[in-house]
């Protein structure tokens, strides 16, 4: 419901706010002749008035009767709007829809989303169990001072260093692109490194918690293997924290992504987002915004049912 | 109503004192002098405190230490490595070396701006090609040049990168405002160069000097003054160039200028006479069927120009053509006049925003260094072309209480400097100096941010929580849908649309793009704090001195500010330190995606930006990533972990805890 308000916020407020800027998308270095600037405004209908411009924007409502000779097939399709995920056409790249633009870079962006996830998760969890477990020990200093680190060096610095040390030093990385698992190793680290870094934190306190707990040392006494005790007893436990900042963890890593994805020369959502920005093209802008609010938004969501899955004592509907 | 006789306790002054002097007997420790306490006793979070405080005074009084400049651009080849604090330098006196020095960069001095000529050749090899341009270049432009060579890798073609720099007169420090007169300019004959000289209606305020390139060929120039023009105006011709040949002289009412030199000022103190002698050329070289030059109407000002209106008209005896009207002049406008003689182009100009009049004289660098490249025949057949012709400024504005510590550092240190301790980036500039300075920019953001999250956060979040009921649900569900947001696209976008009106902003109302930039940051770190001090707020007002101050009729703002905001203190400072370095990553972030602050001037994000641009497989020139990376983690660790500490020592509850 609140996901509706705020979406509903979140494009109205960036329509308005895009459609009242003076100088559009088109003003170049020249000054246009007038009859080509009135063609160019009709075809992405800002000769219309704002409201219709806005209706057409939010609903699939038929206020186009020229789709069929601007676009071309048959022109019943009805002009999607933001409500059926139709973003119209990007103002900068001529030959492309928003949603074509997206559709080509989304998966890669979600790819390296998942890698850094896969690294923060993987990093952390390891590094917070095995700090939980030498407790007081130098590995369980050298765990947390790197976490400290991690936490305080943003995305941009580790990825320099990283370059530096994996690319030019020891030449085993390439250095920017896109395509192989070799491409997507180093930007996913960088990416995921702080959120590694802070899970590595939170699974220590929680599995210490959870360790002390009474029904770990029944598990002991029982004497069931000490692999099996932490495996299936305590790690569920002592993980739930983890999982209630995965939805934060997980926008952060799509936020990030911008400045990765500038690093390593990275075509994804977030190249695209800051061109558009830097570009002043305001459709493509929007759709990434309300795309990013949906994909946070739905995050969120997923963490939290997953969350009311691993501990049942929380109540969804209180949340 | 019968009142006891006497009442088994009576309260007088007496006894107030009795108390009083009892409380003050038993005193323990006020919330403050613990917490100060613990916190001291928390070793680490007390570092940090120190080192944050260093770290302030360090980047506030920035302009008083004897580092070096964070702005001087120098000429070299590549960044340059660390080198022993030690090694301190004592600016010569030679104008190039003082004038990249830090006084030299951060006052008025031409080289602060210099032009990077970018050369690719064919043919011929990449010593002998550079030396031989960097002979021509240095030639043509009178000044010392920086080479940077790259050689032919791959199928990327050889480069050569020349830096001139521009000298500060070069900057016409003209104050445009539109008369609503018309200037003449008149054009004349010429081959193939440009060159004007300029009629205007002057006067010390709208025109105060003006270099004109005068490179014509035609028998004369007529320079009619305006007769208007009060006493005493003084005149500044520059004859940036000659015109291939020589000239034998040149009189100005009656007096010799000296022809031969390539840079002559004249002053002439006085009022201007009505007639003047014409210029004479003495040209070796004449060709009436040269064809007509496309005139560059760029060395009519300084480029860049963003888009001054210009109205061009040209004028064939009692004809006038209308070239250009409205037009916007970009760089690389040229008007063709397809006549000869004693042609003439009208022109009007508006005046020019603040931003619009920087500039350097480096658009006639091209056409001078072109000329000079076609003149120039290179050994081995090797053909260069002039790729590029880029202005570079390292220069910003310093306000007034910099100026004034620069001053004191002067008085101080003289022009001593310490070395480069950092090494240098790609320009030249010292590392240490440039993350000095951008803490500097952090800093700001981060009081902005603080007094923003202060303000309207624990205004807000008091008011709401103590409201409570539906004015509290109202306020805090505005908050719930601020805060799913997704913050950071929202600002970018914001920020994108604050740039075009980065103008008016300017003009209208005095804000520049940066302090838009700092309040929209400030704008959004409030929202923890709203929910945060609502919270304490809530627990709070329903507790007996609440009640107290209510029975005894305090306003509704002075319960606010006076009873609960103290309350909420130790938790509002604990989540300020915890917002500032969320705040300062925020902005770095912003700058280094190119949205914060814009170069020349110098932010955390800029130099990681700078960092990662100049990575690259050749040569790793590691201080450029490693010092700021340095300056920016322990700064963020050091908040973080005060931050922690603060939280541990206010509120004891919560230790340990994440």
């Amino acid at each position: 419901m609140w996901f509706a308000v705020t979406l509903f916020c979140v494009v109205t407020i960036s329509f308005f706010m895009m459609r009242s800027v003076r100088g559009g998308p088109f003003d170049g270095e020249r000054a246009l002749d007038p009859a080509i600037e009135r063609n160019i405004k009709a075809r992405y209908h800002l000769d219309w008035p704002l409201t219709k411009q806005y209706f057409q924007y939010i609903g699939p409502l038929n206020l186009d009767e020229h789709r069929a000779e601007i676009f071309g097939g048959d022109g019943k399709s009805p002009f999607g709007g933001v409500l059926t995920l139709d973003f119209g056409p990007s103002f900068k790249y001529k030959d492309f829809t928003v949603d074509q633009i997206i559709s080509q870079s989304l998966p890669i962006s979600a790819l390296l989303g998942m890698v850094a996830m896969m690294w923060a998760l993987a990093l952390g969890v390891s590094a917070g169990i095995a700090s939980a477990l030498k407790r007081g020990s130098k590995l369980d200093l050298a765990m947390r001072l790197a976490a400290t680190g991690g936490i305080a060096l943003p995305n941009f610095v580790i990825a320099g260093f990283l370059i530096i040390i994996f690319v030019f030093m020891i030449p085993l990385l390439p250095v920017a692109g896109w395509g192989s698992v070799r491409h997507m190793l180093l930007p996913g680290f960088a990416l995921g490194a702080p959120y590694a870094a802070y899970i590595a934190r939170l699974t220590r306190t929680g599995m210490l918690e959870v360790l002390s707990q009474d029904h770990i040392r029944t598990a002991h006494a029982k004497g069931l293997a000490p692999k099996t005790v932490i495996m299936r007893h305590a790690l569920k436990g002592g993980l739930l924290p983890v999982v209630s900042y995965l939805g934060p963890a997980i926008a952060g890593v799509l936020t990030g992504s911008l400045v990765i994805e500038k690093i390593f020369k990275i075509p994804g959502l977030g190249t695209h987002f800051i061109n558009s920005a830097l570009n002043r093209d305001y459709t493509l802008a929007m759709g990434v915004t309300i795309l990013f609010t949906i994909l946070i938004y739905s995050m969120n969501t997923i963490v939290d049912l997953a969350y009311t899955m691993l501990d049942p004592r929380i109540d969804l509907e209180e949340m | 109503m019968a009142l006891p006789q006497k009442s088994r306790w009576q309260f007088g002054a007496g006894d107030m004192n009795k108390i009083l002097s009892e409380v003050a007997k038993h005193k323990g420790e006020s919330l403050w002098e613990d917490a100060w306490r613990r916190l001291r006793r928390n070793r680490s979070a007390f570092y940090s405190l120190v080192f944050l405080v260093l770290f302030g005074v360090t980047s506030f009084l920035a302009p008083i230490l004897p580092i070096a400049s964070p702005m001087a651009l120098t000429l070299q080849e590549e960044p340059q490595p660390p080198s022993w604090p030690w090694d301190s330098t004592q600016l010569e006196t030679s104008p190039g070396a003082q004038a990249t020095g830090t006084f030299g960069a951060m006052f008025n001095n031409g080289w602060r701006h210099r032009s990077v000529l970018t050369f690719t050749f064919e043919g011929g090899t990449l010593d002998s090609v550079s030396s031989e341009l960097s002979a021509m270049v240095e030639e043509v432009t009178g000044r010392t040049t920086a080479i940077n060579r790259i050689a032919a890798a791959g199928n990327k073609p050889a480069q050569l990168f020349f830096a001139v720099p521009n000298e500060f007169d070069d900057t016409p420090r003209t104050n445009w405002v539109d008369t609503g007169t018309t200037g003449e300019v008149i054009f004349l004959r010429a081959d193939n160069k440009a060159w004007l000289i300029l009629n205007l209606p002057v006067d010390e305020t709208l025109y105060r000097s003006w270099s004109t390139v005068v490179s014509g060929k035609d028998g004369s120039v007529n320079l009619v003054p305006n007769e208007d023009a009060g006493a005493g105006i003084r005149y500044k011709f520059r004859l940036t160039e000659r015109f291939a040949g020589s000239v034998v002289g040149i009189t100005l009412n009656g007096r010799e200028l000296a022809a031969d030199g390539k840079i002559e000022d004249l002053a002439m103190v006085g009022p201007p006479e009505p007639v003047v002698e014409p210029l004479k050329w003495d040209d070796a070289y004449e060709d009436p069927n040269a064809p007509m030059a496309p005139l560059q109407l760029a060395s009519l000002s300084d480029a860049p120009i963003t888009s001054p209106i210009a109205n061009l008209f040209a004028k064939f005896g009692e004809e006038e053509i209308e070239l250009l009207q409205g037009a916007s002049l970009e760089e690389d406008t040229r008007v063709v006049v397809e006549s000869n003689g004693s042609d003439r182009i009208l022109f009007v100009r508006k005046s020019l925003t603040a931003a619009e009049q920087q500039g350097t004289f480096h658009i006639d660098l091209e056409r001078k260094v072109n000329a000079g490249l076609e003149a120039l025949a290179l050994t081995g057949g090797a053909t260069a072309t002039l790729v590029e012709v880029e202005s570079e400024s390292g220069y910003w504005e310093l306000n007034g209480i910099d100026g004034f510590m620069l001053i004191a550092r002067s008085k101080m240190f003289g022009l001593w400097q310490t070395g480069n301790w950092m090494g240098t980036d790609s320009k030249g500039r010292d590392i240490f100096a440039r993350i000095v300075w951008g803490s500097r920019t952090s800093l700001l953001v981060a009081l902005i941010a603080t007094l923003c999250s202060l303000v309207i956060g624990v205004t807000y979040g008091a008011f709401s929580g103590y409201m409570g009921g539906r004015i509290d649900n109202a306020m805090m569900r505005f908050v719930d849908i601020l805060y799913s947001l997704p913050f950071i696209f929202v600002v970018i976008f914001l920020i994108t649309i604050m740039n075009e009106y980065k103008v008016e902003l300017q003009d209208n109302f005095g804000v520049d793009r940066e302090t838009v930039f700092y309040l929209v940051i400030g704008a959004i770190y409030w929202l923890t704090m709203a929910r945060v001090v609502r919270g304490q707020v809530l627990s709070l007002k329903n507790s007996e001195f609440i009640e107290a101050a209510k029975v005894l009729g305090a306003s509704t703002q002075r319960i606010l500010f006076v009873h609960l905001v103290p309350n909420v203190l130790s938790i509002v400072i604990v989540y300020l330190t915890l917002t500032i370095p969320a705040v300062m990553l925020f902005e770095a972030f912003l700058s280094f995606l190119g949205l914060g602050i814009e170069p020349p001037k110098v932010s955390w994000g800029t130099l990681a930006v700078d960092g990662t641009e100049a990575i690259n497989p050749l040569k790793i020139f590691w201080w450029l990533v490693f010092y700021p990376a340095i300056a920016m983690g322990s700064t963020l660790l050091a908040l973080n972990i005060l931050g922690d500490g603060l939280r541990d020592a206010l509120d004891p509850k919560l230790r340990g805890k994440d």
